[in-house]
């Protein structure tokens, strides 16, 4: 399934883009998005500890099921203010 | 729809007059200012970037929240883009009828901005460097 990948601040860095579609497995959580996107860009190895996910809009815990167009955002930690 | 995100200069008076009421004795607005330095190292300006949608709910939220807790109206703005030494990135405006209220939602207002708004920090240096200031991790 197709889902719109965002990465924010040095994620974006890191992945080379700030938008991309990408094809993951049906049915993957947000757990083995992590081992999917780790698998694709090894960039992102150092931001993990770090980084959290959001799915269409809100941040994600490891459990949450990705669904055909999701969006979701690799957020590093933020610094607004 | 209110506006928390914007690229132009923040104006201030438009923001202390959403707040201001007869009622509200007390009226406090921070401003955070880009400093010209950080650790040592001169700094030129902040360029400051967001997940919008998600930032402008997550301010929305806080808003919410302090009226909630504190009985004080709140409002929030934070500058996008890139902003030179001395600007303001972010404008905090709380009214209440009392004092104390008014000091406690705007701090806690800033607080909350810095640990869960989803907006960083890149600062750019006079000699021409350039870095991400990322600080505070989200939790779900």
């Amino acid at each position: 399934m197709k889902i719109q990948l965002l990465a924010f601040a040095s994620a974006g860095d890191a992945i080379g883009a700030s938008e991309t579609a990408i094809e993951i497995p049906n049915d993957l959580d947000v757990a083995g998005l992590r081992v999917e996107l780790g698998r694709r860009y090894p960039s992102l190895a150092p931001l993990w500890p770090r980084l959290a996910v959001g799915v269409d809009g809100t941040i994600a815990r490891d459990d949450v099921k990705l669904r055909e167009g999701s969006e979701v955002a690799l957020l590093p930690p933020v610094s607004g203010g | 729809m209110p506006h928390h995100l914007t690229e132009a200069p923040i104006d201030t008076a438009a923001l202390l007059a959403k707040v201001q009421s007869p009622g509200a004795g007390a009226v406090v607005l921070f401003l955070g200012n880009v400093r010209d330095s950080h650790a040592g190292r001169a700094v030129r300006g902040i360029h400051y970037s967001g997940y919008r949608s998600m930032a402008e709910r997550s301010l929305l939220e806080i808003e919410r929240a302090l009226a909630r807790e504190h009985g004080a109206l709140v409002r929030i703005v934070h500058r996008l883009g890139d902003i030179a030494v001395g600007e303001s990135s972010v404008a905090i405006a709380t009214a209440a009828p009392h004092r104390a209220a008014a000091y406690a939602a705007n701090r806690s207002a800033l607080e909350r901005l810095k640990s869960e708004v989803p907006v960083w920090k890149r600062e750019l240096y006079a000699d021409g460097g350039e870095a991400w200031r990322e600080e505070e991790s989200l939790v779900p």
